[in-house]
C-alpha cells in the first residue's frame, strides 16, 4: 500500500520533470509551423531526429564521437595525472606548496582558451596541440582538489597514525589517500567535464574530424539540423560521463555516509 | 625498578603551554606510579591537565620537565606497548570494522591477522559486524571497535581518554561493565581519564584526583572493595562522598551523580 | 613533519613569512632567467620564443599604437554584461527552485541535462540564431555565469537551517519578508561562492567567445591577431594582460565577498 503511494509520487515527479522539455518541443514545433523563419535558421525537431538517425546510419557520427573520445581521454589522462601528482606533493610538503602554489595560482588566472593560439604556434594544429590544450583544462581542478584533500586530512587521524607507528608509504596509502579520496574523486569528475568542454573547443578551432568539427562544418554550411544534432550528442555524452563518475564515486565512497562517520 | 610489564612512573613532571606570549602552567610537579595490571582513573574538572597527562604517557606530547617512564624507560613518542582509546572513537570511516581492528596489525601475516581480529571482535561482543562501516554503528558499538583496535596490538597498557564520555547514560553503564570484563580478561594496566565520579569508583583500583590551574594531584584514593561493585552500597556512597568533598561539593550536594 | 594547514600558518613567525614570499617568487624568477637566457642564445626561433625585451616592447607599442586598452575595455564590457545577465537569472532560478519543491521537480531535471552540454558547444547555434553585434558573445558568457550561480543559490537556499525557519515562522515572517530577512542572508555565503565561480567561468568563456565569434575588439582578438601573423610576442602580451585582469577581478570579487560576509558565520553552531 505505502509502496504504491511512493511509486505514484515518483511517477508524478518524473512527469513534472518532463513538463519543460515537452513544452519546449511544442513551442519549437509551433514556431516552425508559423513559418516566420527560413529552414536555414529553424528546422522542426523531427528533422533533427532524422539527421541524427541518418548520421548514425552512415557511421559518420560514430567516427566523430570516437575521435573526440580518444582526444578527451588522452588529454584527460595527461592533465589529471600530472595534476594529481603535483597536488599530492604540494599537499604533503609545505615547501613544494610555497614554491609552486602561487605560480600555479597565477597561471590559473589565464583562461585555458587563451593558451590555444600559443599552443598552435608552438605545436602546430595537429593532435598534439589538442591533447596539450585538453590536458591544461584537466590539470587545474585535479591539482586543486588533490591538494585540498591531502592538506586537510584531519589532525585526529594523523595522531592515530602516529600512535600506531605508521610512516611514509603506509601512512600515505592507509590514511592520507583514503581521507583525501572524496576530494580527489570530485577533482576527477570536474576534470573530465572540463576536458569534454575543451575537446569541443579544440575541434571548433580547426581540424577535420570529431564531434566539434561536425558542428563547426554544420555551421559553415548552414546545416542547422547537424548543429543541433551535435549539441544533443555532446550533451548526452557529457551527461553519461558525469553519471558514470558519480556512480563510481558512490561505489568507492560507500563509507562516506556523513563526513564524520559514526553517530557517537 | 620493577621487572613487571605495564608500569608507568611519572616523576616531578611539569608542563606549560605558551598562549599569547604568556606561559600557562598546565601540569605542576606530578608524581605518581601506575602499577602493573591496575585499573586507575584520573578525574578532575575541565582544564586540570588530565588529558595532557594521558597524552604525555601516550607519547603525543613532549616538551615537559621531569620524567615519564614506561617499564623504566623514558617515553619517546608513541609506542605499540601503549594502546589508546580516544573519546571520539576515531575509527577511520573508509575502513570496515574488521579493517579498523586490523589497522595496527600490518606486520602480521594474513592468517594470523584474521585470528587476532576474530578474537578481539569476540572480546568486545561484535561478532557479525565485521563488514560494517563506522557510519553504520551506534556510538557504543563504535567505541567497542576502538577498544578492540587498541587491544589488538596486545599493549601492556591501555590508555582511555574519556572513552564513554560521548555515550548516553544507559549505554554508558553497560559499557562500564564491558570495560571491567575486558580488563579482567586481558589483565593489563588500564589508565582512564574521566569526569564521571561514579564511573571512576565503579571501575578503578585507584582514583587520582586532580585540581586545576595549575594541574596538580590533589589526592590518590584506593578503592579496595570487591567487584562487581554495587553503586547503591554504603561503601560506594561513602567513597563517593569522600571524593566529592575534594571538589568542595560534598557538603552542598551530597547526592550529586556526576561533576 | 606533516602538519595541518592552519597550524603551519599559525606557527609561522615574521621571518618565515618573508621566506614564504621569497620562496613563491623563486620559481617565476628562475623561469624568467631561463627564458631570457634561451632567447638570447637563439637556440629557438624568435617566432616561438621572443625575448622578454621584445615582449615588453610589444606591450608598450600595443598600448600606445594599437589600442590595447580599448581591446581590454571591450572584453571587460562583454564579461560584465554577460556576468550580470547570467548571475541575475541564475539567482532567480536558484531561489525559485530552492523555495519550491514543485519548481525544483519541474525545472531541475531539464537544468541538469542541459548543464551537461559544454558551453562552447552552443557557440555555432547561437551564432546562427543571433548574428547581431555583441549578442552571441553575451549569450555565451551569461550561459557560463548562469550554471554556477543557479547551483549555489539553490544549495544555499535549500540548506537554510531549519531552526531559523522555525524561529521566523513563530515570529510571523512570511513571503518576501521571510526571503529578505532570513533565507537570502543565510544563503549568502553560498551565493557569493556562486558569484565568484560565475565570474571565473565568464572570464574563461569570454576568451572562447572572442576566438570563435567574429569580433573587432577584445583581448581575444588581439591574441588571435598575434597567432595569425605568427607574432608570439603579441600572443604573450595578450596572455599576460588577460591573466592580470583576471587576477584583479578575482581579488575584487573575493574582497567584496569578504566584506559582505564580514562577521557572519551562518553555519557555525550556536
Amino acid at each position: 500500500m505505502s509502496k504504491n503511494i511512493t511509486d505514484r509520487y515518483q511517477w508524478k515527479d518524473r512527469l513534472l520533470g518532463l513538463l519543460v522539455p515537452v513544452l519546449l518541443l511544442i513551442a519549437w514545433q509551433g514556431l516552425v509551423n508559423l513559418k516566420l523563419y527560413s529552414d536555414l535558421i529553424l528546422v522542426p525537431p523531427t528533422k533533427v531526429l532524422s539527421t541524427l538517425v541518418y548520421l548514425a546510419g552512415t557511421g559518420e557520427l560514430t567516427t566523430h564521437i570516437l575521435v573526440s573520445l580518444r582526444r578527451v581521454l588522452t588529454g584527460f589522462l595527461f592533465g589529471a595525472s600530472s595534476g594529481f601528482v603535483l597536488g599530492l606533493f604540494m599537499g604533503l610538503s609545505e615547501s613544494t606548496n610555497r614554491t609552486l602554489g602561487p605560480f600555479i595560482k597565477a597561471l590559473k588566472q589565464v583562461p585555458e582558451f587563451a593558451w590555444m593560439p600559443m599552443i598552435i604556434l608552438v605545436f602546430g594544429m595537429d593532435e598534439l596541440a589538442k591533447n596539450v590544450f585538453i590536458a591544461i583544462g584537466a590539470f587545474y581542478p585535479m591539482v586543486y582538489n588533490t591538494y585540498q584533500g591531502v592538506s586537510s586530512v584531519p589532525n585526529k587521524y594523523q595522531e592515530l597514525a602516529r600512535v600506531f607507528d605508521f610512516k611514509n608509504i603506509r601512512f600515505l596509502s592507509k590514511v592520507i589517500l583514503p581521507s583525501a579520496l572524496p576530494s580527489i574523486l570530485t577533482g576527477l569528475r570536474l576534470s573530465l567535464g572540463l576536458s569534454w568542454m575543451f575537446v569541443v573547443g579544440a575541434e571548433l578551432f580547426g581540424t577535420d574530424s570529431g564531434i566539434g568539427y561536425m558542428m563547426y562544418s554544420g555551421r559553415e554550411m548552414f546545416q542547422i539540423d547537424v548543429v543541433i544534432a551535435g549539441l544533443v550528442v555532446i550533451g548526452a555524452i557529457g551527461f553519461i560521463m558525469n553519471a558514470l563518475l558519480k556512480m563510481i564515486e558512490n561505489k568507492v565512497l560507500v563509507w562516506n555516509v556523513s563526513v564524520e562517520g559514526g553517530k557517537g | 625498578m620493577s621487572t613487571l610489564k605495564g608500569v608507568i612512573e611519572i616523576r616531578n613532571l611539569s608542563k606549560s603551554f605558551v598562549v599569547d606570549n604568556d606561559e600557562l602552567k598546565i601540569l605542576n610537579n606530578i608524581n605518581v606510579t601506575f602499577s602493573s595490571g591496575e585499573f586507575i582513573s584520573i578525574i578532575g574538572s575541565s582544564g586540570c591537565g588530565k588529558t595532557t597527562l594521558l597524552r604525555i604517557m601516550l607519547g603525543l606530547e613532549s616538551d615537559y620537565e621531569g620524567q615519564a617512564l614506561v617499564d623504566g624507560e623514558p617515553i619517546e613518542g608513541p609506542g605499540l606497548n601503549r594502546g589508546i582509546v580516544f573519546q571520539d572513537h576515531r575509527l577511520l570511516p573508509w575502513l570496515t570494522v574488521k579493517e579498523n581492528i586490523a589497522f595496527g596489525l600490518d606486520k602480521l601475516g594474513r592468517k594470523e591477522k584474521e585470528l587476532v581480529v576474530a578474537e578481539h571482535l569476540k572480546l568486545v561482543g561484535l561478532n557479525g559486524f565485521e563488514r560494517a562501516y563506522p557510519s553504520q554503528l551506534s556510538g557504543g558499538m563504535a567505541q567497542r571497535v576502538a577498544i578492540a583496535r587498541a587491544l589488538a596490538n596486545r599493549p601492556e597498557i591501555l590508555l582511555l581518554d574519556e572513552p564513554l564520555g560521548a555515550l548516553d547514560a544507559l549505554t554508558r553503564m553497560h559499557m562500564q561493565k564491558e570495560l571491567e570484563r575486558i580488563w579482567q580478561l586481558e589483565k593489563i594496566t588500564m589508565i582512564m581519564v574521566t569526569h564521571d565520579v561514579d564511573e571512576a569508583i565503579y571501575l578503578s583500583d585507584k582514583v587520582v584526583i586532580m585540581s586545576s590551574r595549575p594541574g596538580v594531584i590533589k589526592k590518590i584514593i584506593d578503592i579496595p572493595f570487591a567487584r562487581p561493585r554495587d553503586r547503591a552500597s554504603s561503601e560506594f556512597i561513602h567513597i563517593k562522598a569522600q571524593i566529592l568533598k575534594e571538589f568542595h561539593l560534598g557538603t552542598e550536594y551530597p547526592f550529586a551523580y556526576a561533576i | 613533519m606533516y602538519l595541518l594547514k592552519e597550524e603551519r600558518v599559525k606557527s609561522m613567525n615574521i621571518r618565515n613569512q618573508i621566506k614564504l614570499r621569497i620562496g613563491s617568487l623563486a620559481l617565476p624568477l628562475v623561469l624568467f632567467i631561463v627564458w631570457q637566457f634561451i632567447a638570447s642564445q637563439g637556440y629557438i626561433l624568435a617566432m616561438i620564443l621572443p625575448s622578454p625585451a621584445t615582449v615588453f616592447n610589444t606591450l608598450i607599442t600595443n598600448i600606445t599604437q594599437h589600442d590595447l586598452l580599448l581591446h581590454v575595455a571591450a572584453s571587460l564590457k562583454r564579461v560584465i554584461v554577460g556576468f550580470l545577465v547570467g548571475t541575475v537569472s541564475g539567482f532567480a532560478l536558484g531561489l525559485f527552485m530552492g523555495l519550491s519543491r514543485t519548481a525544483e521537480k519541474i525545472f531541475a531535471p531539464t537544468f541538469h541535462v542541459i548543464r551537461q552540454v559544454p558551453v562552447i558547444g552552443w557557440i555555432p547555434l547561437i551564432v546562427m540564431w543571433f548574428a547581431i553585434a555583441e549578442v552571441p558573445q553575451i549569450i555565451i558568457i551569461s550561459l557560463a555565469a548562469f550554471y554556477p550561480m543557479t547551483l549555489n543559490t539553490f544549495a544555499g537556499v535549500r540548506n537554510v537551517r531549519k531552526e531559523y525557519l522555525e524561529l521566523a515562522s513563530v515570529n510571523g515572517y512570511k513571503g518576501i519578508k521571510l526571503i529578505r530577512k532570513i533565507i537570502v542572508p543565510s544563503a549568502l555565503p553560498s551565493i557569493i561562492t556562486g558569484a565568484t565561480l560565475s565570474l571565473g567561468m565568464s572570464w574563461g568563456i569570454m576568451m572562447a567567445a572572442e576566438f570563435f565569434i567574429d569580433t573587432s575588439y577584445g583581448i581575444g582578438t588581439r591574441i588571435q591577431a598575434g597567432r595569425s601573423s605568427f607574432n608570439m610576442a603579441l600572443v604573450l602580451v595578450g596572455i599576460f594582460t588577460i591573466g592580470l585582469i583576471g587576477y584583479v577581478l578575482t581579488v575584487i570579487i573575493e574582497t567584496l565577498g569578504r566584506v559582505v560576509n564580514q562577521g557572519r558565520d551562518v553555519n557555525k553552531e550556536i
